[in-house]
Formats: C-alpha cells, structure tokens, sequence
C-alpha cells in the first residue's frame, strides 16, 4: 500500500501543477486506528497529506455532484461505477473529472473490527502480509485482513476501475466464482412472514439520522422526499411506518443506480442491514432486465428506458 | 382510521385502483355504462398515465389503511404517451418484488393492463381482486399507528 | 462528601430491589451497541462499558415525544396530555453525560423557561452516576473543565475498586436514598479511601492530551468570516450523527401528525446540520452549505452557548469522534481554531 500512496501523490502533484484539476479529492489519515479521512487539496504542496490503505472507505464520488471546478478524484472500482453513474445522470461531466484509479482488494469494515475486540478499544492497529494486527489496553490480536473486508468488499466483482484516466498499482484479477446474492437468496428463501418480522426489527432501530442518505453518492436530490412538506409524504417522528417507507423508498430510488459500494451500510452509527434491501434491488435489476450500474457512460440509465420484452409475468 | 370494521364477515376491504386515464379509465367507465357489476370496495383514482404512478402512492395508500391497491394501465404498445408504460412496468417489477421481499402480503398490490374496450373484463378483475384482497384480510403492515408515549 | 461502600456482590440484589420501587435505566447491550434502556431484571445491566453509543438525553428528552393528542367529535375536541412520569432512576451513567444533564437543564429547566415534560423527568429521576477507570482515547472531558470522576449532575458517584464500589453522595436527593437503601451500604475504610484517589488519579493521568480550549470563544468570535470554515466542513456529509449521539445537544423540531379527525403534535429531535434546519418559507435560507452549517454547531457550542447559558455545551464524551462516518474529528477543528 505505500507504494500506491507514493504514485497517488506523484500524480496529484503533476494534476496541480500542470493546472490540470483544480482540487484532489482523496484520503488521509484518520485521528483513530484503522481510520482514514476524506481529503482535499488544493496546492501542490500538501499532496503529501494524501494516502492509501485498507481504511479508504468511503465512496468520495459523494464530494462531486454540483461542482463546477476540474476535479481529481481518487477512485476504488465501486467509487469509478458511482463517477459513472454521475456522469450518465448530468450531475458532473466526463471532462470535469480526472479519475484515478486505485484497484482495491477490499476495505477493512469498522465494525467487524469492533466485533472481534468485543467493542474494546483499539490503541494501534497494523496492517502487515493480509494480517491486521489489534492493540488495545490488554488485548493484542491478529486477524486475516480477508475476514475484516466490508461484505460489499467480499462479493466485489469490480476490483478494478472501470473508468479511469491514471490507474495506480497493478489490476487486481477479478474474483468470478462469488455469488454476490447469497445473502439475498438465504433471506429469499424464508417464509413472508420471518422476512417480515426481520425487516421489522432491522429497520425499527432506525433513528432518522440520514448517515445512509448522505453518504450515498447517487442521493443528490435538491429535495429529498423525505424532506417535502406539500405533499407530505411521510412523518418525521420515530413511527415505524415511516420509518420502513423511508428505507423502502431510498431503496427503490437507487434501482438501476446503486453500485454496491456499501457506503450508506458503513455510515449507519446503529449498524442496520442496509444491503438487505439495496442488494435485492440491484438482484432483480439483473435478472430482470440485465442491467448493472455504473458500468458505461453509454448506457441508457435504467428506469429511462425499456425493452418491450421486459417480463411482465406479474401483471395481470 | 384506528376503527378497523373487523366483524367476522362483515369487514369489506378498502380497496384504491389507480387507472390510466386513456384505456383503463375508460374501460372502466365502459364497465359501468355496460352495467357490468363488481364490489363497491373500490375507489378509483384517475392518473394521465401508468408511468404517473410513485411507488410513494402505493406505500402510502398502505400507511393509511388501503387494503389493496390496483395499478392500471394500457397494453404495451398502446400506451397514450408511446412509452410511459413500458417504464412504469419496470418500476413495478422493481416494486412488486421489494414489497414481497419485505414481508408485505403477495397479492394486495395489483398490476394489470385494460383497455378501453375491456369494460367486462375490468368488472372481472376487481371482483377477484376484491375477493383476493378480502382472503388475505385487513393490511396492517404498513399502518400508521399513533407513536407510543 | 460523605463516601459508602456497597460490595460488587450486593449489585444484582440491590438494583432488583430499585426495580420494585423505580424504574431504573441502565446500560444494556442491544445489538452490537450500548444504550440506556429500561431494565426489569438486574441481569439486563451491563456495568463493564466504556461508554453507550445513545447518550442517556434520550430518558429526559426522547427522540420524538407527544406533546399532547387530539380528537375531534362533532362540536368538541378532546385534548389528552400525557400523563406525568412516576420515580425513576439511572444507573451507571457517565460523569460526562450527567454533566451534560446539567447543560440541557439550562435551556429545559432555568430560570426563565421550565419545560413541563422535562422537568418533570428531571425531577424524578435519581442519577447514580459510574466514574471511569478507565478513559477511551477519544475522551476529552478534562480540557472541558471536566473530569472521569466528576459528580456534577448526578446524586451519587460510584468509583470502581474491583470488589466494590465507594459510592459519594453528592446531593441531598443522593443521602435520602443512601438512607433509604442502607441495606446496601456500609461505611467506608481508609485503605479503600486510598484505593480510589489511587484509581481516580490513574484515570486522569489516561487522559489524552488535552484540547486547546482555552480562548476557544475569543477565536471563535474573531474568525468567523475567515476561509478555514470552507476547509474544516468540506468533508461533513451533513447527517445528524454527531447532533443525535451528542449528550448536550437539544435542538428540536414539533411536527404536528394527524390522520381523519384525530392527531397528535410530537416533539422530535433535529439537527442543524440538516439544510431543512433553517430553511425559511421564502425560499432564504441563511445558513445555505455545509460550511455555514458547521461553523454553526461550532460557534453554538462554544460561543453562543458560552453567551446565553456561561458554559461550553460540550462535555467531551467524544461519541461525535467514534460515529462520525468521515472522521471529522472537533478536536481537530478545536485545535485548528486555536492554532488560527
């Protein structure tokens, strides 16, 4: 990984003196273990904050919609197939952005880490030959990095940007044998009645705070529906049938969009499931219609178009 | 709304069917010229087109005691607006697979296509989806309910 | 200060005992987090916790609270207000979360304005709080005037000793109770007196070093059109993480709910981070990016705050720190002010 923080450096540096962007949208170090921050830089000079490692979680495609300045943009795979889908969308353009692209074998998920200390606290945490190593005040752990990998991260089968104007490190080769809806099909498979009473009280934790909304690159609606008071369409108090629209709505908003990126699941503070239903909808996306987000700009987004064999088994 | 008429056989779903303003609309008033019955349970909403359907209708229909919901358009390939069904039925694919996915009941939200010949045949679809829905009993799922104190 | 001693065995008999007489609220695990939830047995409380991941503001001030309800018949209206609490009590919290009790009872419970809900589950409830032994990195409470052992806001203060507690009375309401569970509680020796000023003192020198707190106003009120505001809120997502996880924070909005001829008007927690937050009908809204946003909660905390109620809102439990999904740490943006 510090190689790739070199490269990622050289090349911010070249884009800022060459005037080529404007700003560098990346990572630096986080003020806890196994954090990093969203990072901009604007002046040549601090390209040194920026880093690269198995803590670049968020999905920085978030910081582009409605920006008028030429932007470098420090890319995982998930985050390129989110730049896509702002590109297809109109809310960035393909010129404005110099994407650099960083193939990544995964992101260490924060709290599978907290998990495995039993909520301890960490002091120092290393990375070291696919070993995460935990420090705490009586406690020191090593643990296969594999196994702390966000879930959207061990079913990835986009390592590699899939849009990119510099690619930094060497392509990662694709892993083709997982099956990326297991959960979905073992949460399929249960009686109406279980998925329900598991919806029920995933979703009832909720408190409305809008991390997984916010952190969403693809959520960028001036107003958001929640927000609409003429009409209202749902409440803002702790009611669980506002609760549950809210999250079925947002859900059904990324159809044909979300890339899977797992940043709204990596957001919620109260740990709910959120790619119980972002993943379902992104199943029957395609297999339904054969269509993945994110993947070219030349696609025609999904719910802006159709095929007039597209099934219709459920109508009557 | 809390008043759920739920006396052994006397409870009568609540049912809404959204309907196209070009051909399921009007097969249903076709229905009604022509005198061809089906249950008083429903009421109908008249939109320009099937594509004008949010699945916010849908969800909140349920949130406030509907206890199905019909969504009504034209045939594919008749659609008044050329495409607006083509892209409501992938919105409703979508939707219809989430709602069961969650638990919600299969079968209290409906998808048809009617034409405006298809007086009869609108009779014929919402009297067994009165039937359906009443079999499946009043929706409680999605309820809006008085928050605790 | 008047100390007790109640042994580590008698807790689980002496909180089933509370639970008969109160409604106690204890940490409990719920999920993969803690919070402060209602107890029926003692077995329930988790008392080996760092810190809940909800503040316990939650049992003062709910997330999302009726206000009263309402139905309308033909020519009347029924108004049905929610009935006054009964006796409750807390158990374990923190010294920062009963100092930022202190904090909210400013704005819910002074001088010039009582808020009924709220004093009323002020008034009736008994705080016992738990001091820490051991302080997470992310606390900051003592660049804050604070301190892991502080016994502001809370009826007694509980100091861990392994085998025991020494429990100090801190307030009028903390002795009757002391009196009135005797029980529980026998005198205190001076060896265990030793123990705990060993354990209070370990737990300070823990501390992290401290944040730049200390003209922290006066900056504030210089640099408020200064170009670090742009910097130091770029990354924030504008969620209401940090508002919501906060101790101190009481921002809150009364939405009005009703459905045919009935309703109720429910009080709700908001954020000033939310856009919404200030949003006026016309269309203006003064605080219109992140960047006013943030600078915002921060000048609120430690400028405004300092001005209306002469104390900082902020308690220094660093749970902002912990669930902040960019890492946008305020002891970073606290330090960066004060370095300006």
């Amino acid at each position: 990984m510090k190689n790739l923080t070199t490269e990622i450096r050289g090349i911010a540096k070249k884009l800022l003196e060459d005037k080529r962007v404007d700003l560098i949208v990346g990572f630096e170090r986080g003020t806890l273990p196994l954090r990093s921050t969203p990072c901009f830089v604007r002046r040549s000079e601090e390209v040194r904050r920026l880093i690269w490692n198995a803590s670049c979680e968020n999905n920085l495609a978030r910081y582009l919609p409605k920006r008028t300045e030429k932007i470098g943009i420090v890319a995982k795979g998930c985050d390129t197939r989110s730049i896509v889908g702002l590109i297809q969308e109109s809310q960035i353009t393909r010129e404005q952005v110099f994407i650099v692209g960083v193939p990544c074998s995964g992101m260490i998920d924060r709290k599978k880490v907290d998990a495995t200390v039993d909520g301890k606290e960490i002091f120092e945490a290393d990375e070291r030959d696919g070993e995460v190593i935990l420090k705490g005040r009586d406690f020191e752990l090593s643990v296969s990095q594999n196994e702390l990998l966000h879930n959207s991260c061990q079913t990835c089968s986009n390592k590699n940007p899939v849009i990119f104007d510099a690619l930094v490190g060497d392509k990662i080769e694709e892993d083709g044998k997982v099956d990326e809806y297991k959960d979905i099909k073992e949460f399929e498979a249960l009686s109406s009645e279980e998925r329900w009473q598991s919806f029920t009280r995933e979703i009832s934790k909720c408190f409305r705070c809008y991390a997984c909304r916010n952190a969403c690159p693809l959520c960028y609606c001036q107003e958001c529906f929640v927000d609409s008071s003429q009409p209202r369409w749902i409440g803002k108090a702790l009611n669980f049938s506002d609760i549950a629209i809210y999250h079925l709505i947002r859900a059904f908003h990324t159809a044909g969009r979300c890339v899977d990126c797992g940043a709204c699941d990596r957001a919620c503070p109260i740990d709910i499931d959120l790619r119980k239903l972002t993943k379902k909808i992104e199943k029957d996306v395609q297999e339904l219609f054969h269509y993945r987000a994110g993947m070219s700009v030349e696609n025609i987004p999904l719910l802006a178009t159709f095929n007039p064999d597209d099934p219709q088994e459920f109508v009557r | 709304m809390e008043e759920f008429r739920e006396q052994k056989d006397q409870w009568e779903p609540k049912i809404i069917a959204f309907l196209c303003n070009w051909c399921s609309y009007a097969g249903a008033d076709l229905a009604g010229v022509s005198r061809f019955q089906y249950p008083p349970n429903t009421r109908v909403i008249r939109i320009p087109c099937s594509s004008r359907i949010s699945p916010l209708f849908i969800l909140r229909s349920l949130q406030h005691g509907v206890d199905g919901i019909l969504v009504s358009g034209c045939h594919p390939g008749d659609c008044h607006y050329i495409s607006g069904n083509y892209v409501a039925r992938r919105k409703f694919a979508i939707l219809n697979n989430l709602l069961e996915y969650v638990g919600i009941e299969k079968g209290r939200v409906k998808f048809s296509w009617v034409s405006a010949a298809e007086g009869k045949r609108f009779a014929q679809i919402m009297k067994e989806f009165a039937k359906e829905v009443k079999a499946l009993g009043p929706a409680r799922k999605l309820v809006k309910s008085k928050i605790k104190v | 200060m008047q100390e007790m001693i109640i042994s580590k065995k008698q807790i689980a008999s002496f909180l089933n005992n509370l639970i008969r007489q109160y409604k106690v609220f204890a940490p409990i695990k719920r999920d993969s987090f803690v919070l402060f939830g209602e107890i029926h047995s003692s077995n329930e409380a988790l008392l080996n916790f760092a810190n809940s991941k909800i503040p316990p503001k939650e049992i003062f001030f709910p997330q999302s609270e009726r206000l009263f309800a309402y139905s309308l018949t033909s020519g009347e209206a029924k108004i049905k207000e929610p009935l006054p609490v009964e006796k409750r009590l807390v158990f374990g919290i923190r010294p920062c979360d009963a100092k930022s009790l202190v904090i909210l009872d400013s704005v819910f419970d002074g001088e010039t304005y009582k808020d009924v809900s709220y004093a009323d589950r002020r008034g009736k409830t008994l705080v016992i709080a738990l001091g820490c032994n051991s302080p997470s990195s992310t606390c900051f409470c003592t660049s804050l005037g604070g301190d892991p052992f502080s016994a502001d806001g809370s009826d007694l203060l509980l100091v861990d000793l392994g085998e025991e507690y020494v429990a100090q009375v801190v307030t009028e309401r903390g002795r009757e109770f002391v009196e009135e569970q005797n029980e529980y509680f026998g005198g205190v020796g001076g060896h265990s007196l030793d123990a705990m000023n060993d354990v209070v003192r370990a737990a300070e020198a823990a501390m992290k070093p401290k944040v730049k707190v200390g003209e922290i106003k006066e900056k504030l009120d210089d640099i408020f059109d200064d170009q670090i505001w742009s910097s130091l809120s770029e990354r924030c997502l504008g969620c209401a993480i940090c508002t919501y996880l906060c101790p101190t924070c009481h921002c809150f909005d009364i939405v009005d709910e009703a459905i045919d001829r009935e309703g109720e008007r429910v009080r709700i927690w908001d954020s000033c981070m939310f856009p919404l937050f200030t949003l006026q009908a016309s269309g203006v809204n003064p605080r219109p990016t992140g960047k006013e946003r943030v600078r915002q909660r921060i000048m609120h905390k430690f400028s405004y705050f300092v001005d209306n109620y002469g104390q900082r809102a902020c308690v220094g439990c660093g749970r902002c720190i912990k669930n902040c999904p960019v890492n946008l740490d305020i002891r970073e943006v606290l330090n960066s002010i004060s370095n300006r």
